[in-house]
């Protein structure tokens, strides 16, 4: 592969509302058993792509401890690999990542050793699978500056967490409006992107310059009347998960079997780091409809159109409809939780009652789980 | 093992269920200044004739070996799990190396003790379970599925760790049963399941049952085959509507020791086609046809072994 992977982590924001207290967007656990930063790095290694950053900085440690080894995805190698860049304090930088521009242009260092030619930049948030080389052949076939990954959503859908952009019949971009309240158009950025690397480099070089910190606003938009700049539409699935109800509603598309077999089943895989957890176990009076059950459950109660991710347990009686529950949660007996989403390693009392009137609703309850 | 130069050895089976802290062992190996130790656990004395006997007197230092005895004269039985000193054992392996199949139980260690080495036991109490045969392999899985079983898999203390390589969860959907069972990563239920440890990346398709049974890795039960008592190895398919686990108790016809405690076995990547019935204490592997059936069943006791891999 003749690129070199860069995924932002290092995102956070108010609309992932109380999930993103305690880890970063991309450490969201998603689909049971993955963490939302496996597809970006999973689609990296299926491209063969063989040298990966990672820059994160906001409650990086649950990301961290995620990438603690780099083996899980095959980046356990003697050239290139996988490497994991929050900001550091040096004699001429005392800032944090102020943006997407700048946490490239504060690793501009480490783009500058590679010999790569291209840079692929992907986020840590979306759930897909792609073949970035299909992205590259393309980028190079329309002698593009920069490459852009678009997807169109469906007419009405609400876009005002996205860059829209509008590109002419040769598919070059002609408008890039990033986040409008309304727009025209309902293409979408997947905020997946190809560059040649001196391209980039230059490009974030002058961003330094100039105090700019943004890729999209200060990149994208800028230079889009004089920059080539390419959208390249992809009709597969892909979704992020940057607000409760995208990450909602992601996670319950695997309930459906199409979903479930093009991840689950389909050439290439997704990769996860793996835990040596036991087998899901059903007691008597267990009953699991449409579900999605993970390893070292184990299940006492009722449970429907629900993910159960790992390390749950679901006490005797209990009653779990539309909901989420996160890794190593406890549910004490007769609990009920409904359009919910439990915040992982919590316990919750026997006889609580939850349920989300309306929209979903997020249970934190920090309680102890052994009491002596 | 010249080229680790080590001071003790330990010997395992692969074949044992347990959780043992070997340094425990070991200490114990040393402060009683062994040659050998062996591990034993006590049986009830009924069931002592089944087992390798160990008599030791009350300092643990071993007296007499019974090897299946008729009446045992303890019921101490030998795990199978020995420390030894580095220079015993190689000596012993020296010495017997002419020996013809030579063997831990029936070799090394009588000849240990037969030229006056020190020979302790070492006596554990917990969870063990040889699972060297069918049957003891479908019973030790079965009590797994024990709501608090003996051997728990589930503590956070003393983890048992495993190859993993099938990450998705498991999907349950509307209309499958699940009573009593263990099912593993990225497995899809659609039908029954009842008693059962049911590895990663099974499907189990709607209308089908399976009950008593452990399924392997990525075995495929299709709709409506219906599955009680078997062992099912890894990449199996069974047909629609197959009925596995029928009749009267035979002893198998060929190898009446092996296929035996009334199940059926079907080897790895084996295909078992539609609407066929098979009997008990059966055996089956390979791919095989309804022309392997005659009137389309399989009669308890036989063996059906063919050629041929599922793609």
């Amino acid at each position: 592969m003749r690129a070199v992977g860069i995924i932002l982590a290092g995102g956070n924001n108010y609309r992932m509302r109380e999930l993103s207290n305690k880890r970063a967007i991309a450490a969201m656990p998603v689909a049971g058993s993955y963490r939302a930063i496996d597809f970006a790095l999973s689609n990296m290694t299926n491209s063969s792509v063989q040298k990966v950053a990672v820059l994160t900085q906001y409650n990086a440690r649950s990301l961290n401890e995620h990438l603690s080894s780099s083996k899980w995805w095959d980046f356990g190698r003697k050239q290139g690999g996988l490497f994991v860049f929050t900001p550091t304090v040096t004699h001429d930088n005392s800032f944090w990542y102020r943006g997407t521009a700048d946490a490239i242009g504060q690793n501009l260092d480490f783009l500058k050793k590679c010999h790569e030619p291209y840079v692929i930049i992907a986020s840590g948030d979306g759930v897909y699978k792609m073949d970035y080389n299909k992205v590259l052949e393309y980028h190079i076939e329309k002698k593009a500056d920069i490459t852009v990954v678009c997807k169109d959503v469906e007419p009405g859908e609400d876009v005002t967490r996205f860059g829209v952009v509008k590109m002419n019949e040769d598919c070059r971009i002609e408008d890039f409006e990033e986040k409008p309240m309304i727009s025209t158009s309902h293409t979408i950025s997947t905020g997946i992107y190809v560059i040649r690397r001196r391209q980039l480099i230059e490009l974030i070089e002058r961003c330094v310059q100039e105090e700019r910190h943004d890729f999209v606003k200060d990149i994208l938009i800028r230079y889009k009347n004089l920059k080539r700049i390419y959208g390249y539409k992809i009709t597969d699935y892909w979704s992020s998960i940057s607000t409760v109800e995208s990450y909602y509603k992601t996670n319950m598309d695997f309930l459906k079997k199409e979903v479930r077999d093009y991840f689950f089943r389909q050439y290439p895989d997704v990769y996860s780091k793996v835990d040596d957890l036991p087998p899901a176990k059903y007691n008597p009076g267990s009953e699991v409809k449409n579900s999605l059950v993970s390893s070292g459950c184990i299940v006492n109660g009722y449970v429907e159109n629900s993910i159960l991710f790992k390390k749950v347990f679901v006490g005797d009686n209990c009653v779990i409809k539309n909901s989420i529950i996160l890794n190593d949660v406890y549910l004490g007996d007769n609990t009920h939780i409904e359009n919910c989403i439990v915040e992982s390693r919590d316990t919750i009392r026997a006889n609580s009652y939850h349920i989300g009137e309306d929209g979903i609703k997020i249970v934190i309850e920090k309680n102890e789980r052994y009491v002596l | 093992m010249e080229s680790f130069n080590p001071d003790y050895v330990l010997i395992l089976s692969g074949d044992h269920i347990y959780k043992m802290d070997y340094e425990v062992m070991l200490d114990f190996h040393k402060a009683t200044n062994a040659d050998v130790s062996i591990a034993v656990m006590p049986v009830p004395m009924e069931e002592a004739s089944r087992f390798g006997i160990v008599i030791a007197d009350d300092q643990n230092t071993i007296t007499e070996f019974q090897e299946k005895p008729e009446h045992p004269k303890s019921n101490l039985a030998s795990m199978g799990i020995y420390i030894f000193s580095w220079k015993v054992l190689k000596e012993a392996l020296i010495t017997m190396s002419d020996v013809n199949g030579c063997d831990f139980g029936k070799h090394i260690i009588p000849y240990c003790h037969e030229n006056g080495r020190k020979m302790v036991a070492y006596e554990y109490n917990g969870y063990w379970k040889d699972v060297g045969t069918l049957g003891s392999y479908w019973e030790a899985n079965m009590e797994l599925i024990d709501i608090i079983p003996e051997f728990n898999l589930y503590e956070e203390f003393w983890k048992i760790y495993t190859k993993t390589d099938i990450i998705p969860p498991q999907y349950v959907s509307g209309e499958a049963k699940i009573f009593r069972s263990l099912i593993g990563d990225g497995s899809e239920i659609y039908g029954e399941v009842e008693n059962s440890v049911i590895g990663a990346g099974v499907t189990i398709g709607r209308g089908a049952v399976v009950r008593n049974s452990i399924i392997m890795k990525e075995t495929k039960i299709d709709e409506g085959a219906v599955i009680d008592k078997a062992i099912i190895a890894e990449n199996v398919e069974i047909g629609r509507g197959a009925i596995l686990g029928i009749g009267e108790e035979v002893p198998n016809k060929v190898k009446p020791n092996i296929y035996s405690f009334g199940l059926v076995t079907v080897g790895e990547n084996s295909y078992i086609p539609a609407n066929v019935k098979i009997g008990k204490n059966t055996a089956i592997s390979g791919i095989t046809t309804p022309e392997d059936y005659p009137d389309g069943v399989l009669e308890s006791g036989e063996t059906l072994i063919k050629a041929g891999e599922i793609s």
